[in-house]
């Protein structure tokens, strides 16, 4: 029996429409084409002609001055990272420096050690701690 | 580099080639892509193909000014780029509704009579007839996942939504699709069974 009108198409029906489609000529014309392609060589060009800022100029002022001087970037990540590593090593225990020195700086386990240097033992009277002394009796 | 290397490179790695200056890339990127933005934008806009050139080369462009600040592995070129064409032909067709609300209808016939005569290229014209009657998200979604061939992630993806919400607009612009070609069925010679 043949289908009418108002039964909606089946699955099969429909891949047949979506099959034409697909094989639709969607090739860009010459013209578009080559504007595309135009758009892509000005874009580049536009990218490689891109003022360097402070190259040549006044316009990066005393700032950009000091940092073309250390260097640029790569001075600037190489003082970072050594500022890091300044703090790390200021904040760590003194065990993990011996760890790493491999025993040079200190040897045995120093939070351990029979002899302690209190802060007013190395500068008496500094920030007077003479007087917290006095105050703990 | 040889011009076997470019066509088997990915079109990230060609995208990523052109930021670097290599106006070969752009010519393979184009060669691949254009055809495809162009296909996906000439349907949704309802088979109106100066103005899906339009699209297309607004497309590229802004495929060109991206290339330098390309984040690489974060998505395909080509799922950004339908996602890019359905966005501007989203804002055209909207532009084109507040010109005038009857504009959408069937594709126009004044094609050469060799080309009308092919059963493939009237099934084709009927079919995007019937998409231009559809919501806009749903010709998105039935345009990318049955003539594209884009998976439901990627679609989701493309239109910003969640995977189940592609799977409801596609089911219904199907059905829809079915009911609205069911009168073409004699017509376009196959209710003979």
């Amino acid at each position: 029996m043949a289908k009418t009108d108002k039964q909606p198409l089946l699955d099969s029906e429909l891949e047949l429409f979506f099959n034409a489609a697909r094989k639709a000529d969607v090739e860009p014309s010459a013209d578009v084409f080559n504007a595309i392609i135009a758009d892509a060589e000005a874009q580049l060009s536009a990218v490689e002609t891109l003022p360097v800022v402070g190259q040549g100029s006044q316009e990066g002022g005393w700032l950009q001055s000091i940092f073309s001087a250390i260097g640029g970037w790569p001075a600037a990540a190489s003082l970072a990272s050594a500022t890091v590593a300044g703090v790390w090593i200021g904040f760590t225990q003194p065990v993990q420096l011996e760890t790493l020195s491999g025993g040079l700086v200190l040897s045995g386990d120093y939070t351990a050690a029979d002899t302690s240097y209190a802060l007013e033992d190395l500068a008496p009277g500094y920030l007077g701690t003479t007087l917290f002394a006095e105050d703990e009796g | 580099m040889a011009l076997d290397a470019y066509e088997e490179a990915s079109d990230e790695a060609l995208l990523v080639l052109y930021g670097n200056g290599d106006p070969m890339a752009a010519q393979l990127l184009t060669h691949r892509l254009a055809p495809r933005a162009l296909g996906f934008a000439t349907r949704l806009l309802g088979g109106d193909r100066a103005e899906a050139e339009d699209v297309t080369q607004e497309a590229m462009l802004r495929l060109w000014k991206q290339a330098t600040g390309w984040r690489t592995g974060e998505a395909q070129v080509s799922t950004w780029l339908y996602r890019v064409v359905s966005n501007l032909c989203t804002d055209r067709l909207r532009k084109r509704r507040t010109v005038n609300i009857d504009a959408a209808g069937d594709p126009e016939d004044g094609r050469p009579s060799a080309v009308e005569s092919m059963m493939d290229e009237d099934r084709a014209q009927a079919l995007q007839g019937a998409l231009n009657r559809l919501p806009d998200r749903q010709r998105i979604a039935v345009t990318l996942r049955h003539i594209e061939g884009a998976t439901n992630p990627e679609i989701a993806e493309i239109m910003d939504i969640s995977v189940e919400a592609v799977e409801s607009l596609t089911a219904r612009g199907k059905r829809a699709l079915a009911k609205d070609l069911a009168g073409r069925r004699e017509e376009l010679g196959y209710g003979e069974d």
